[in-house]
């Protein structure tokens, strides 16, 4: 049986992370059009990554290493925009908590760690907590990728 | 070779980071449509906690109602308040955050829909509902 180098693994693993990413660019978008996530510029912010995060995906499959560079950054910043999301969804849900029945009359009278737990854990509130998380998951697959050279293989 | 080693730290603590977060965000998402509904029918459930008296009230305010799809925030929410609803402001946000409603559907159906995510009891969504018209 004929084995690949090591080198040759490496790089269908990392251009396997490039698929993926893709993969998880699209579902991502296919997620956000089911949600109807757009009412409101706040909710365009995952929209947007996604098209950075597309832009940053076709720079890392690019030659040379400025395109490179320049697709780890964005992926950076779609990890950032991850973080912003998440905390977001607690913040919209913290709001919600006085317009839940079960709390409307008591939500203010809460200690303020129980408040939290409910917005973070969605006891209260209509936005996913985590759910942005899945961004920044895309982004970390195609930064993976990038580790170890170009994804194309100078010609001689 | 030294530089992607001096860069390796920083994509894994990145990438780690990511994968927290996402592997969390995952289980969170397909919780998400079931969780609405619960609210949904919780909110169906639970209707009785509110007054019925207050729901009376309904009736004396529906000559004031706005258009949920013109009227600004703070007509909305003047109407709001008129036909009894707590939080007025904030409920305003919310109908003016879920535009445009079809005009053709005077039960405000997409209203109802999107304030269910909140779990407001049937009877605060009556009564927004009552203030408004598409």
């Amino acid at each position: 049986m004929n084995r690949g180098s090591p080198r040759d693994t490496g790089l269908l693993v990392r251009r396997g992370l490039v698929a993926l990413t893709a993969i998880g660019i699209a579902a991502a978008a296919f997620e956000l059009y089911g949600e109807r996530h757009w009412n409101g510029p706040e909710q365009l912010v995952p929209w947007a990554a996604l098209a950075v995060l597309a832009v940053a995906t076709v720079l890392v499959l690019l030659p040379g290493g400025a395109a490179r560079t320049t697709g780890r950054v964005l992926a950076l910043l779609v990890l950032a925009a991850s973080v912003y999301g998440v905390a977001d969804h607690i913040l919209v849900n913290y709001d919600s908590g006085a317009l839940d029945q079960r709390f409307a009359d008591s939500w203010d009278t809460l200690p303020m760690p129980t408040r939290w737990w409910y917005a973070a854990s969605k006891q209260v509130g209509p936005a996913p907590t985590l759910a942005p998380g899945v961004l920044g998951q895309t982004a970390a697959l195609l930064l993976l990728a990038t580790i170890g050279g170009p994804l194309r293989p100078t010609v001689r | 070779m030294t530089t992607i080693a001096s860069r390796l730290p920083l994509l894994c603590g990145a990438t780690a980071l990511a994968v927290v977060l996402a592997g969390c965000g995952g289980t969170t998402s397909a919780r998400a449509a079931p969780s609405a509904s619960t609210a949904a029918s919780t909110s169906a459930d639970d209707s009785t906690i509110d007054d019925s008296d207050e729901a009376a009230d309904d009736t004396a305010a529906a000559g004031a109602k706005v258009s949920a799809n013109t009227a600004s925030e703070d007509e909305i929410s003047d109407a709001l308040e008129q036909a009894g609803v707590n939080n007025p402001e904030r409920w305003a946000e919310e109908v003016v955050e879920y535009r445009p409603y079809p005009a053709t559907d005077p039960n405000l159906t997409k209203l109802r829909d999107n304030l269910a995510k909140y779990n407001p009891g049937q009877t605060t969504v009556d009564k927004i509902v009552s203030a408004l018209t598409p």
